[in-house]
């Protein structure tokens, strides 16, 4: 069934990554580990509703906790957006190769084609 | 569980211009035979393609290689010739899940055609496959959004 868990595992990726206040919450995480205060005051969002992003975060496993004294700190783990982008980076030249390989087959096409008028 | 997001972050999105009406270009996606020659990328010998061109209508596009083959199937969402191309797509490069691909025919004058295609990931759990319509829809309309600008011909 691990396929079947990745799959699930991407769907949370996905959706915790679906929102422009946790991917900014994302960025701010790469630049450096913070408390939980910290981005709540940078995002100028309620205590309740940057935990509840984080919580999403975490879920994803995009994002880790740790309890240093009385903070909790927050670092970025990019492992799981890895797997979003492997997707993304085998689509891409997937389908540009198709888009070229169907240009030069309407193009062939047309070739014969305007080779059959001529004859005529 | 959080509202599912409008907003698909895993996409990809591909443009080509080419020499051509949008109805040549247009058509080699619905044509068995057109598509079993194009969609064939390099490791693969032979593809073999079925096509149901109507809407709710099953594709299977079979890519042979030596010791085995790779189906890509889907059903079509929207067939507007020679305007706009959408479909299902589900293959084992995607684990089997339902993706959407939607490509749009703009026409450049008589002679030329710029292909933008667009393939995203869809949510799968059941309140989103219940609001897919519009879901459709709205991913149509977020295209030009989504997708670096066209430059100018």
């Amino acid at each position: 069934m691990g396929e079947y868990e990745s799959t699930q595992q991407l769907d949370a990726v996905f959706s915790a990554m679906a929102d422009a206040t946790r991917r900014a919450i994302l960025a701010r995480l790469a630049q450096a580990d913070a408390r939980v205060t910290e981005i709540a005051g940078d995002f100028t969002i309620s205590l309740n509703s940057t935990s509840k992003h984080i919580r999403m975060l975490e879920r994803a496993g995009l994002v880790r906790r740790s309890v240093r004294g009385r903070d909790h700190v927050l670092s970025l783990d990019a492992t799981q957006m890895q797997s979003a982008a492997q997707w993304i980076q085998r689509y891409q030249p997937f389908w540009e190769d198709r888009l070229a390989s169907l240009d030069a087959f309407v193009t062939r096409k047309r070739a014969t084609a305007n080779q059959g008028k001529k004859s005529r | 569980m959080n509202m599912p997001s409008q907003e698909q972050p895993a996409v990809v999105c591909v443009r080509r211009e080419i020499a051509a009406s949008a109805d040549e270009v247009f058509d080699a996606w619905l044509d068995p035979e057109s598509l079993a020659d194009w969609m064939r990328p390099g490791q693969i010998l032979r593809t073999s393609a079925k096509v149901d061109a109507r809407v709710g209508g099953r594709y299977e596009v079979l890519m042979h290689r030596q010791d085995d083959s790779l189906l890509h199937t889907g059903t079509y969402r929207v067939i507007d010739r020679p305007r706009r191309l959408q479909f299902t797509w589900i293959s084992p490069a995607t684990e089997q899940r339902e993706t959407l691909v939607t490509v749009e025919f703009l026409a450049r004058g008589d002679e030329r055609t710029e292909v933008h295609l667009t393939h995203e990931q869809l949510p799968q759990n059941e309140e989103t496959l219940a609001s897919h319509t519009q879901g459709w829809t709205m991913a149509f309309e977020r295209l030009d959004g989504r997708c670096a600008p066209a430059p100018s011909p």
